[in-house]
């Protein structure tokens, strides 16, 4: 017999999943700025946003 | 076991770059709820978000959100970022880092393979997806 838990992380993964298949859907149906990138480039991409972020944060709480 | 996707996981597992161990490794989190569970800080949440458009991160906030809550960054210590700055990290990556330890995850899942790599001592792992996938295939033996 299914406890309640059990049935609730089913219920919490089949969303999650449905989420996850749109998202990449979506994704796949536009080209990506940062898909012509090399793999080096994309997580650099992504190291500037990381910061650009964070400064804007300090900037804001300081 | 607990984990911290980077954001370039996220980014790579949606598929906006084409990396199939991330894309596997999202599959198995969503899949094997709540055996392996993930968190996220504010900070990599937004990170995601400025590269995909306001539809695409509504289906990414509903897919986070099912499997966890995104913490707010002010929940950190502070001197606890601060010890990562002071071991040479810059700021942003300092908080990560910090944020990892906060929540007593097993690892920090990331393809930037610099993060970290000069530290050890530290009280989490740092690996890639790939990586992950074997280290999750060997716990659930």
């Amino acid at each position: 017999m299914k406890t309640k838990e059990t049935i609730m992380a089913k219920t919490i993964t089949k969303k999650a999943k449905e989420h996850l298949t749109k998202l990449r859907k979506l994704i796949s149906k536009r080209k990506h700025p940062l898909s012509d990138m090399t793999e080096e480039e994309v997580i650099e991409a992504l190291r500037k946003t990381r910061e650009e972020i964070w400064d804007k944060k300090l900037v804001t709480h300081s | 076991m607990l984990l911290i996707l980077d954001s370039n996981e996220y980014i790579f597992g949606f598929g906006a770059f084409k990396k199939p161990a991330c894309e596997m490794l999202l599959d198995i989190i969503s899949d094997a709820f709540p055996i392996h569970s993930i968190r996220i800080p504010r900070l990599i949440a937004e990170e995601v978000g400025r590269h995909l458009t306001p539809e695409e991160f509504r289906e990414f906030i509903g897919f986070i959100t099912n499997l966890t809550t995104i913490d707010e960054d002010f929940v950190v210590p502070f001197e606890l970022g601060v010890q990562y700055e002071l071991k040479g990290l810059k700021p942003a990556d300092a908080f990560i880092a910090a944020y990892v330890e906060w929540t007593g995850a097993d690892a920090l899942v990331t393809e930037n393979r610099h993060f970290l790599t000069k530290h050890s001592n530290l009280p989490f792992k740092i690996i890639n997806a790939k990586d992950c996938l074997s280290l999750i295939k060997s716990t659930s033996r």
